[in-house]
Parts: C-alpha cells; structure tokens; sequence
C-alpha cells in the first residue's frame, strides 16, 4: 500500500472517530452505568429516559446475559447498578462485597412463552415434543434457560441460544418453528404470536436490582417505585402481584 | 558468514513488549490453569462431545477445503481467466480473500440469508430436497469451509507463482496433454504446499465461532463444537472453559509442526 493511501485511511479514521465521539456525548455529565439484562433492555431505555428527563442525568445501558454481567462485576467493572434476570446473582455479589445490599430488592417478573411467527403455520402443545419442529430455546447457562427447564423438563431443542434476544432473533428469521421466549418479547415483536392460548405460568424468572455505587441507589429506588412500574407492566412484565413482587 | 548489523537498542525495546504483548496472554492461561483437575475436566461428556463436533467438523471442512480450493487456486494463477476488459482474475481473488478479513458473525449472517431456510438459496433447498442447513452438523461445515477455504487458496495459488510453470511448459511440449501435466507434473511439486495450506485451512476451521453459531447455532453433539464449548462454559463453569482453551491450545500448536518448514524457518 502506498505510503500516501495509509496517511488518508488514518485520517478519515480519526476523523470518524473525532465525529461519533462528538455525537454520543450528550453533554458533559457522567453517565450513570446501568448493567441491564437483556431481556430487560427495551423497558430500561425507557426508564433511563425518563430518569434523565427527572434528573437530568444521562443514562449509558449496558445489556448482556446476567452471568455475563456478573461475572463483569466480579471483575471490577465500573457499573453503577445492576438489573438481573437471576436474583441468585445479586445474592452472590452480595455476599462477596461487590454491591450495596440494603439496595437489592425484586425488580419485576417475567414469564415463559412458547411462541412461533406470526406468518408461520399454527401449532399445538404436542408440536413442542415433534422431532421434526425446528425447536430453539436459552442455553441452560442463561436465566432464561434455566427457566426453560425448570418448566418444561426435556425438550427436543434444536439450538441453546446465549441470550432470550438470540432465541427471538431465530424466529423472526423463521428460521425456526417454535422458540421458548418471554411473554415480554411477544409484547415487542408484532411478528411473534404464541403458539398456542397459554396461561401465564410457573417457574418464572424474578428481576432483581441493587446499586453498586452511591449514585446507583437513586436509580434503584427510581426504577421500584410506581411510575417505573407503570413501564415495566406496559413492557409485559409483572409487578407487585399478590403474594409479593414477583409472579 | 556475515555479521549481522548491530541492531538499535530502541528497536530491540519495542520488539520485546511487541514479544510479551504475545506471550503475557497464554502466561495468563497457563498459570489460572487448573492442572490437577485437567483430566477430570477434559474426561466430561460436553467436552467429548465438543470434541467429537469439533474433529467432525473441521476434517469434513478440510476434505470440502481441498476439494474445492486446489482447482480454485490453479484456475487463479494459471488460466486465462480475463474476458475482455473485465478484470474477472482480480473480482474472483478479492472474492476469496473477502472471508479472511470479513467478522465471521457477518459472514454467518450473510450464510443464513442465502443458505437459511428462508434464504437465497436456502429456500430451493428446503422445497426440492427436504434440506435444511442451519441447527445441523452439515451447516457446521459449511460455515466453517466458508471462513477456511481462503487461507488454503491463497497458500497454494502463491505456491503455483512461486514455482512457475517451465516444467509444465516442458511437459507440454514433449506431449503431454493438459490433464497429464496437471496430474503428472503440477500436482506432485504442490503437494507440500497444499499440505500447508490444508492444515492452516484446517486450523481455521477448527477454531471457527462466529459464523458457527450464528449460521448453525449451538447444540451439544450436533453443533456445538470446541470454541462454542468454551463460550458457553465461560458463562457457568470458568474452571472448563479454562480447560477447553488449553486444549485449542495445544491443537493450534500440533499445528505448527507439519507446516514448521513454511513458517518457522530455522534461521
């Protein structure tokens, strides 16, 4: 490559570099650093945006699989709060030091729902044990995967996707027939339907929240109280049934 | 013999953090390993598994590599490949070394619009054959023989310039026919190159992620080879997934030794 090319690439890549530095900083205040489960994400944009409205401070969220997250965490990453599918987590990182446990409480309830595309043929529960249904399913390590077998045993699954956006992600490809998901997923893609009529069930996953630095506990306090919640239900999760906070 | 120029101490300097920035890594996996418990770990069923789908995998993809490569390779660096002005030549070969820069997630992605079952492609497959790709062994291969085969044709069609073609001019004058001088003259002097690059090729293969777990997905036994494995154990048991590095590790070592002549020269 000619010495002259090399200076222009380098340029123009600064200058890209120069550029979108320059549009993702909002305005000068630190963000506050809020590690999301994934499946949480679309709910906690819209809380971060409220609570920069409320405070005027922005909000970066960081989504992941929550073992992913944690073990971030575990690592020193500079997160300010931490919103998990898998409230075992949070006791663990608890019970090591790396967060402000009088902050850890139940954030929200999700359930499991086996859901197909919405242009795809309709299905019946025996569909479920077909070896011939292109099944996909959370990879048992993920909290949406341990749920998966905790409520429905053995299943003939045909790929364990590391996250519930990865399984959703299968089947608006249609790439496969049926997909165990969130009842919250089917909420946000007008593309994905239920298989078939199913009441809302248990083992489900229970969202927890803690803050892990002192400017996370104002978050956390804002994403428990009423109008959060009032998010959180438009979004398909559950809040403060009867029986306690999770479903 | 000549002395070697005295090298500049500033050189040197960089050249040894160039060297540890290299080594520190597999430091870092070689001390957190945990050795007592090696056997136990590598001895589970997941990791048998993996194994199993790895072997399979990435030798099918070699075979697939070497079957489709070596004609690719001869076709760039001996035929007559132009059609007028068009540059056919430099369109196919800026083709072939496209997967080698491309992020394998891109091209597991671009595979499952043109291989998937609503792909291209993917979709003829299903209505005429009953074949579907993704979620099985084969669409393992075909994802790994997509990110492998430019690393075996550009080490054998730069052998193929690199030995020129007098002897098979020679061949070709003393009467031998196109097919006989391929097989005769070209094939045996290529033969150590090929071998060179079907083990980068399969090297490649076997340490395919990417474009395997989007385009085939991550089932034990199936699809979920060695890399997926340690992916997947990083998340519930650090202890396997340290495990399973080691031995990718020493695979990729194995590696080294049959293609040490082409890259480690000994001087």
């Amino acid at each position: 490559m000619r010495p002259g090319l090399v200076l222009i690439l380098a340029a123009a890549t600064t200058g890209m570099v120069v550029w979108l530095t320059a549009i993702s900083a909002e305005d000068g205040r630190t963000p506050l650093r809020v590690f999301t489960a994934s499946s949480l994400v679309d709910a906690v944009g819209d809380l971060a945006g409220r609570w920069t409205i409320e405070t005027g401070i922005p909000v970066e969220v960081v989504p992941g699989g929550s073992n992913h997250l944690a073990a971030q965490v575990r690592d020193g990453a500079p997160a300010d709060a931490f919103l998990s599918a898998d409230a075992g987590l949070l006791e663990d990182l608890d019970d090591l030091g790396h967060l402000d446990g009088a902050t850890r409480r139940d954030l929200a309830g999700n359930y499991l729902v086996v859901a197909r595309h919405a242009d795809g043929p309709a299905r019946q529960p025996s569909d479920l044990h077909d070896l011939s249904v292109v099944l996909v399913a959370c990879a048992p390590e993920v909290p949406c995967g341990a749920t998966t077998v905790d409520r429905f045993g053995d299943l003939p699954i045909d790929s364990l996707e590391p996250s519930a956006r990865a399984t959703v992600a299968r089947l608006l490809l249609d790439e496969a027939d049926l997909g165990v998901v969130y009842a919250t997923d089917v909420v946000a893609h007008p593309d994905l339907v239920p298989a078939w009529s199913q009441e809302p069930a248990c083992p489900c996953v229970t969202y927890a929240a803690a803050a892990l630095s002192p400017e996370g506990r104002a978050f956390v306090d804002f994403a428990t109280a009423d109008d959060a919640r009032a998010i959180l239900v438009a979004h398909g999760f559950t809040v403060g049934e009867p029986g306690g906070n999770t479903p | 013999m000549s002395r070697p120029p005295r090298a500049p101490r500033s050189v040197m300097a960089v050249a040894s953090v160039a060297v540890a920035f290299l080594a520190l890594p597999l430091v870092g996996l070689l001390q957190r390993a945990p050795w007592t418990g090696l056997g136990r770990l590598l001895g589970e069923r997941d990791v048998l598994d993996a194994l199993r789908v790895s072997l399979t995998v990435s030798v099918v993809a070699a075979v697939v590599v070497l079957l489709l490569g070596t004609p690719l390779a001869w076709a760039l660096a001996r035929a007559d490949l132009n059609l007028g002005r068009l540059p056919v030549r430099r369109l196919v070969r800026t083709l072939v070394l496209l997967p080698m820069v491309l992020p394998p997630v891109v091209g597991g992605t671009a595979l499952l619009f043109a291989l998937g079952r609503r792909g291209l492609v993917g979709l003829w497959l299903e209505r005429w054959f009953n074949l579907t790709l993704p979620f099985t062994t084969t669409g393992a291969v075909v994802a790994a023989s997509f990110v492998a085969l430019p690393f075996y044709v550009v080490t054998v069609e730069g052998a193929l310039h690199t030995m020129g073609d007098d002897h098979e001019q020679m061949a070709a004058t003393l009467g031998a026919g196109p097919v006989a001088v391929l097989r005769r003259v070209t094939l045996p002097r290529l033969l150590p190159a090929m071998g060179a690059g079907l083990a980068l090729a399969w090297a490649r293969a076997l340490g395919e992620f990417g474009a395997t777990i989007t385009f085939a997905g991550n089932l034990p036994g199936r699809t979920r080879t060695l890399p997926l494995a340690t992916f997947q154990a990083l998340e519930s048991d650090p202890q396997a997934a340290l495990a399973l590095s080691l031995l990718l590790l020493a695979v990729s070592l194995a590696v080294l030794v049959p293609t040490r002549d082409r890259w480690l020269p000994t001087r």
